[in-house]
């Protein structure tokens, strides 16, 4: 898994590749971005092949922690096997879900000026 | 299962009270007792107003109940069916056989007022 | 023009509770399931490119619709948020919408089209913005104008609620009694009013009364009645003597001899009235009963291996069961096994051997639990149904530490449910024993 992140319209967008399973999700939870609890983020999934039930408890996990503290977590360009992860556990309902990044980050700056 | 005996239309009518679940289980203590009603008195209304569920086996027991009081001469009155309870009655054709009433004491009066309507059947 | 259908889980309540399992747009009107309706319409629209939306689950519609092809176009799938208004689908979706004109029928209503009639005009009606609503659902137009197609005036569309099972059954019946002239309806049908599927055997001693519509392998046996208005579904057997008469039955329902069935909806071994909204669950097989396919080899092979588990377990702890359960049971403390912690030796040794589960142990052996699924029978059932549900003695959920709340151990079981092997199921038995251990966790 890598983890690459991005700042735009001062949004951090943070892009996940690869897999995340129980031996990637301790370092996805680690990271600065996903971890601080007042930062909104965008997470862009374009390029993230796997995730199971640990990696979804990562994301969840770190959904939760920002809500609570008032920030957000969004998440843009699932594909459809990640998506079907987040469809058959009932995840989805959870999250704000854009088909592009753009405009998960225009809604992520709207959210904020709203604040 | 209560039962007592209600002489106030100026016929002896049984009055039994049926509860909770009447399936395979509680058939065979309604068959008993209603052979022991039947000595009492061929004129029985089952008050099916705390009957919960019924099943095949327990409307089959109701429906020898019935038979047992036809050949008495008497009746057997059906009353309170709660919608469930109905629905199986609906179902199975059951509810062509019996007099249904909405409450027990309608029932019991039923016998009264139209002593004639059980020689017709 | 393209097309978002959303439907969001709060819309179609009422039929979780009547029709559990039922995905709502997969729901049945006159044996076609509702989203086909929406997708015809959005054809005669001229759209060609439609999104399904939804807040709850979308891959057993997935299955049945595909990508679309089917129809001659092309289907996506995408999922949105419960408190999504149309200005936050269209933004959610906006790759999808491009700079293309957008319809969004939302909620979950009935459309009366009539696939005579060319609604093309849609594309480049100018008002744009809400041209059709009702409780709970409404058609919206947004984005630019296109140039139409057609210069045929736009018909008119209304739009009828289908908020309970009430308004539910009333379509149906307005369809089948509308037919095939308006609707494209499933089936077979030499006159108007009678539509019948494929693989469908009906006695020559039953007789049909129209209107009627009568899905895909379907035996009708002597002497049954159907109709008129009697919609029946796919894999149903009418067995001798019976009556059907204004009414539903659904996928994969034996209905027995002898029995009359009026003004009802017959799912199963469940009759509904759908007028009071009365359910009741059919105890006596012969009466009414599911129709199920039979047991696949991998469904096989998991009973198998989980009994095997299963019987290992009470093999190895009856003898701690067997001292410590009298012992712990006559000093009152059996029923805090899992939750007591710095508890007597006694009680430790009982909570990491989890004894408090040994006496569920018999139940995998009959086969009406697996070692290890969801732990439904601890008052999570309400919010668990479905296929995905499978009542365990072990849940998913204790092999995962992340999982602390009950709604993290859905997810857990969920995501287990589907993606577990039958041997990879012992794996994660071991992993919940072990586990339990260390965080005596007491779900």
């Amino acid at each position: 898994m890598t983890i690459t992140e991005k700042l735009s319209s001062g949004i951090t967008i943070v892009e996940l590749c690869g897999t995340i399973d129980a031996s990637t999700a301790p370092e996805l939870q680690r990271h600065q971005a996903i971890s601080d609890p007042t930062r909104t983020i965008v997470i862009d999934l374009a390029r993230l092949d796997f995730l199971d039930s640990s990696g979804l408890g990562a994301i969840i996990g770190a959904a939760h922690r920002k809500e609570e503290s008032g920030a957000n977590m969004l998440l843009s360009c699932m594909n459809q096997k990640v998506r079907r992860v987040f469809d058959i556990t009932g995840t989805v309902r959870l999250f704000h879900i854009f088909d592009e990044t753009a405009a998960a980050i225009d809604y992520a700056t709207t959210l904020r000026k709203s604040q | 299962m209560k039962f007592r005996l209600d002489t106030q239309n100026g016929i002896t009518v049984g009055i039994a009270e049926l509860e909770g679940r009447l399936d395979a289980s509680g058939s065979a203590p309604l068959q008993k007792a209603s052979a022991d009603w039947q000595t009492k008195t061929p004129f029985l209304v089952f008050d099916c107003s705390r009957l919960d569920f019924i099943d095949s086996s327990g409307l089959g027991a109701i429906v020898g109940c019935l038979r047992r009081s036809l050949e008495n001469n008497g009746d057997l009155r059906l009353a309170g069916l709660t919608p469930k309870v109905a629905m199986v009655f609906d179902l199975t054709k059951a509810r062509k056989l019996f007099s249904i009433f909405s409450n027990a004491g309608e029932a019991a009066a039923s016998f009264g007022a139209t002593p004639t309507a059980i020689q017709e059947r | 023009m393209k097309t978002l259908i959303a439907i969001k889980e709060a819309d179609c309540n009422w039929m979780r509770e009547t029709l559990p399992g039922t995905q709502p747009l997969l729901a049945p009107l006159c044996n076609k399931p509702f989203v086909e309706y929406l997708i015809d319409f959005a054809i005669l629209a001229g759209c060609r490119e439609i999104r399904l939306l939804s807040d709850g689950p979308l891959s057993q519609i997935e299955e049945y619709c595909g990508n679309g092809s089917r129809w001659g176009i092309e289907l996506t799938y995408a999922n949105l948020h419960p408190s999504d208004g149309e200005p936050e689908l269209l933004r959610k979706n906006r790759k999808f919408c491009g700079e293309e004109r957008t319809m969004i029928l939302s909620g979950c209503t009935f459309i009366d089209y009539d696939k005579t009639l060319d609604y093309r005009g849609l594309a480049s009606i100018d008002s744009g913005g809400t041209i059709a609503s009702c409780p709970g659902g409404s058609i919206t137009l947004a984005g630019p104008l296109e140039p139409s197609l057609t210069d045929q005036p736009l018909p008119p569309v209304g739009l009828t609620p289908i908020g309970d099972l009430k308004s539910y059954c009333r379509i149906a019946m307005t369809t089948l009694e509308t037919g095939s002239s308006r609707y494209v309806l499933p089936g077979y049908g030499g006159e108007p009013g009678c539509a019948i599927g494929r693989n469908v055997t009906i006695s020559k001693t039953a007789q049909i009364h129209k209107p009627a519509s009568i899905g895909n392998n379907v035996r009708i046996l002597p002497g049954a009645v159907i109709g008129p208005s009697a919609i029946i579904g796919s894999n149903v057997i009418i067995d001798k003597g019976s009556t059907i008469k204004e009414s539903i039955i659904l996928d994969n329902t034996y209905i027995g001899e002898q029995l009359e069935i009026e003004g009802r909806i017959a799912s199963k071994n469940t009759l509904i009235d759908p007028e009071s909204g009365v359910t009741l669950a059919m105890q006596d097989p012969h009466l009414l009963a599911g129709i199920n396919g039979g047991a696949t080899a991998l469904v096989l092979w998991r009973k198998i291996v989980h009994a095997l588990a299963a019987a290992l377990l009470l093999l190895l702890l009856s003898i701690p069961f067997a001292i410590l359960y009298p012992l712990l049971r006559l000093r009152g403390k059996w029923q805090d096994v899992p939750s007591i912690p710095n508890a007597g030796l006694a009680e430790s040794i009982a909570s990491a051997f989890s004894l408090d589960r040994y006496p569920l142990l018999p139940g995998v052996l009959t086969g009406r639990l697996a070692i290890i699924g969801s732990r439904t029978h601890e008052n999570r059932a309400a919010n668990h149904t479905g296929t995905d549900c499978r009542p365990a003695v072990f849940s998913y959920a204790e092999t995962e530490a992340w999982a602390a709340t009950e709604s993290d151990a859905a997810i857990v079981e969920r995501y287990h449910a589907l993606h577990s092997t039958p041997l990879g199921d012992i794996g994660m038995t071991i992993q919940a024993l072990i586990n339990r251990i260390h965080y005596r966790n007491p779900t």
